[in-house]
């Protein structure tokens, strides 16, 4: 089950063959919620852009983080809004210029990673475009681990972004060593914080817990579609709210 | 003095007022009495000042009243404010020195602290009020029972009996109405009705983000989910908890979220994307005064334009304004049912007034309708000539079947965007045509099974009050007093309100010489809506914007003196064409 929101990103549902929600911009992420609350057995991703879910949706992604629905949320990355035709994007560089901001971004970039990290999500990693294999691996891992699992995938613009391409990413990715502790949140806090010189790619921090299907106490057995609507609960609660003699 | 008193509790938040109203409003009904009680409460955790009316009867009660027959003031400091509401012959309960009538001076504080606790001051007041009706301290001990425990059930029953031996002496047995025998009653508010019946109509899913005065249906929702098979979530934003609400509804769940104008404003956006996805969702929206935060835990019908037109673009909804709590719970199913059905928003439209007023009603009222599902699974589902499953195929009536994801063998794709009869984004404009009219017809599908407007009253002759929603009962009980005064007049009530049932409305209108709305706004909102839908040009509109409720009492007048004006205008006007024709020939 693929959920996405708007933008170029957010297309991609529709050229694969599954079950589809392709919802509001900036929204993906409750609807996706929403969906596994409801059938616990779907296997559920959100696939979107940087806009969509760090931008607009930035409110549904830390929320979502600190909820643990078992998602895989895939972010492609690029750094700028291509569907609008080349604005800065949350994770557009300072000083990186786009239309709308002729003069230069003066906001810093939102660090995905490091806030993923900070609010325990479960499961980080950094991905990059150009490296499929590798990405394709982490994405398979995401969608395995149970709980909420963010994927950042580094993905150069070619039409809009002409200072992250893909000679500055060839330039600044290196793996995360094997002997990286990945239960390690400090560590792995340490890693999303880099950027300015060189960039990490790979499984930054990976601690199950509960996911939230898990915890809720009305989710569990049949999914909410399958069941069926006692009258006799509705009848004991109106009892309880009748006065009777005696 | 008439066939009902009118009693009013006022205090400070945390002085408990809803306490010893909710005990006051109960002990009456196990005493073979009805009751209507409304809050009036500010925004605030603690201090202000807040009052519990109940107004109680022989024959059931469904308005308020603006006088106090018997006031209990249990902060001192409020006697001033609330004197000015006291009925003729009134009395007023109060820890004030008082020589004279009609204020009694009580010792309050000093009853509560032998009882055990200064807060025990609000029980004393109880004790005083059940002997000034005659309802004996056994009579309602099944309710402090049920309300409190151990030291505590002891202490309040103490401080009841403080009360009603201080009254004995001294309020005789003036306040006494009678009574019929009991009989068992429901008792609950506007919010706890409608969150029930959207619960026997098979509500599965539920968010919400807290705002007065929705908050009271989500509460009954997340109580009662995990016993209902009902799962609530909490969520960061109204905006999540439409979209959260409308994932859960895509993958089989009747879902829905209760909140308020200022909650309902974010959801706007994702209400259009439920009207493009074709799925279900109900909305439970009360209102309070606006704009903006307004007076958040006041009442206002405000909104009626606004939700109207709320969403871009152009889709089919259901707008429904039940006008009781029995009717809340009765469209709450319907909302469940038809949104489903036509796969299409439905908003449950209320107020404050209605969320939070608490009647007595017959347990026959309420009817529990089998839940029939709408959701098709193997042999039934539609496919394309390609072998897809076409979740927006386009049908005569415009409902296109539909399947949720996990089916076997079918692919569920829903799209945001203009799309094709199997759910992918096109930009092709004759698909665009073929859904933008798919969608209409299915609004038209819609408007068929259209709730008629209920007529109480005279069947036809001088005048005719219309209104939507919480105003029922009032307008109702405002005509029989105009009937009293000899005016032909009836009452309207629009329990739906969109599609709008343009034709009984024009049907009803004609067969009254003069017709006003009677609404919570200053703007006439529903008058324009007439006007619009029905061709009916109402005569004018009589409206409230203070923040609180009509009541029968003060509206009689404002609508007899406006069924005057009315008539006159007419009646010269028709004197005038008159006289123009006869000097014409």
């Amino acid at each position: 089950m693929l959920v996405s929101g708007i933008g170029q990103a957010a297309k991609l549902p529709h050229y694969v063959d599954v079950n589809v929600f392709d919802g509001l911009h900036g929204r993906a992420l409750p609807a996706a919620a929403g969906i596994k609350m409801s059938n616990p057995s779907l296997t559920v991703v959100v696939t979107s852009g940087d806009g969509d879910i760090y931008g607009e949706g930035g409110n549904h992604f830390i929320h979502n983080i600190r909820r643990n629905v078992d998602i895989a949320l895939f972010v492609h990355d690029n750094q700028v809004y291509g569907l609008t035709k080349g604005q800065p994007s949350p994770t557009s560089d300072t000083g990186w210029t786009g239309s709308l901001n002729r003069s230069g971004v003066i906001s810093g970039p939102f660090p995905p990673l490091a806030v993923a990290v900070s609010l325990g999500c479960g499961f980080v990693a950094r991905g990059y475009a150009a490296d499929v294999d590798f990405t394709a691996e982490l994405m398979l891992e995401a969608i395995r681990f149970k709980g909420f699992a963010l994927v950042d995938i580094l993905q150069p613009c070619v039409t809009f972004n002409k200072k992250n391409t893909y000679q500055w990413y060839g330039r600044m990715v290196y793996k995360i060593p094997p002997e990286h502790d990945a239960r390690d949140r400090m560590k792995a806090f340490a890693l999303a914080l880099e950027w300015e010189e060189r960039i990490p790619i790979g499984v930054l921090y990976r601690v199950e817990r509960p996911a939230f299907e898990e915890l809720h106490p009305a989710i569990g057995g049949p999914p909410l579609h399958a069941r069926e609507t006692s009258t006799e609960t509705v009848r004991e609660m109106l009892r309880k709210r009748t006065l009777q003699p005696g | 003095m008439g066939t009902d008193l009118n009693i009013r509790i006022t205090g400070g938040a945390g002085q408990g007022v809803h306490t010893v109203g909710s005990i006051v409003s109960r002990m009456a009904v196990l005493w073979g009495y009805h009751f209507h009680a409304t809050q009036d409460y500010m925004s605030r955790i603690r201090g202000g000042r807040n009052s519990y009316s109940v107004r109680i009867g022989s024959d059931p009660v469904r308005a308020g009243r603006e006088e106090a027959d018997l006031l209990l003031c249990l902060d001192p400091a409020h006697i001033e404010y609330f004197l000015s509401r006291l009925s003729k012959g009134g009395l007023a309960l109060a820890d004030v020195p008082s020589a004279s009538e009609p204020v009694l001076s009580v010792p309050l504080k000093q009853m509560a602290v032998s009882a055990g606790s200064p807060i025990l001051a609000n029980m004393a007041g109880a004790g005083i009020i059940g002997c000034a009706l005659g309802i004996p301290l056994e009579a309602l001990a099944p309710l402090l029972a049920s309300d409190f425990k151990g030291d505590f059930l002891e202490k309040n029953r103490k401080a009841f009996a403080l009360g009603e031996e201080w009254a004995r002496e001294r309020m005789g047995d003036r306040l006494r109405l009678p009574r019929a025998p009991f009989s068992p009653r429901v008792v609950m508010s506007g919010n706890e009705a409608l969150a029930i019946g959207a619960l026997a109509g098979g509500c599965k899913f539920a968010a919400g983000y807290p705002m007065t005065p929705g908050t009271g249906v989500l509460s009954v929702l997340a109580d009662n989910g995990p016993a209902s098979g009902l799962v609530f979530e909490q969520a960061e934003d109204e905006i999540a908890a439409l979209n959260m609400a409308i994932g859960a509804s895509y993958a089989g769940a009747r879902s829905m979220v209760a909140t308020s104008g200022g909650g309902f404003a974010l959801m706007v956006e994702a209400l259009s994307l439920a009207g493009m996805l074709e799925t279900p969702v109900v909305l439970s929206v009360g209102m309070r005064p606006g704009p903006a935060t307004g007076m958040p835990t006041r009442t206002e019908q405000g909104e009626l334009d606004f939700i109207l037109s709320a969403g871009h673009g152009e889709f089919p909804r259901l707008v429904l304004s039940p006008g009781s709590p029995e009717e809340a719970f009765d469209l709450a199913q319907r909302a469940m049912d038809l949104a489903e059905e036509f796969q299409v928003p439905a908003i449950l439209l209320t107020d404050q007034y209605l969320a939070d007023t608490i009647v007595d009603m017959d347990p026959a009222s309420f009817e529990i309708r089998p839940a029939r599902r709408h959701v098709v699974r193997g042999a039934e589902i539609h496919r394309g000539a390609n072998g897809r499953y076409l979740r927006y195929a386009a049908t005569a009536d415009g409902v296109s079947p539909m399947a949720v994801p996990g089916e076997p063998g079918i692919c569920v794709v829903a799209g945001s965007d203009e799309h094709t009869e199997d759910g992918h984004l096109t930009e092709n404009h004759g698909v665009r045509i073929l859904m933008v009219e798919k969608r209409r017809r299915k609004g038209e599908s819609l408007a068929l099974r259209r709730l008629p407007p209920l007529l109480s009253g005279s069947p036809n002759g001088d005048a005719v009050l219309i209104g939507f929603g919480s105003t029922k009962d009032v307008i109702g009980e405002t005509v029989r007093l105009l009937a009293a005064d000899g005016i032909a007049a009836a009452a309207v009530h629009l329990r739906q309100v969109w599609p709008f049932p343009a034709k009984e409305m024009a049907e009803i209108a004609s067969r009254y010489e003069v017709a006003i709305t009677v609404e919570n706004n200053i703007t006439g909102q529903l008058a324009r809506l007439i006007r619009r839908e029905s061709g009916v040009e109402v005569s004018g509109t009589i409206s409230r914007y203070d923040g609180l409720p009509f009541t029968p009492g003060a509206l009689a007048p404002e609508a007899r003196k406006r069924i005057w004006e009315a008539r006159s205008t007419r009646t010269s006007r028709t004197r005038g064409a008159q006289a123009a024709e006869t000097s014409g020939s």
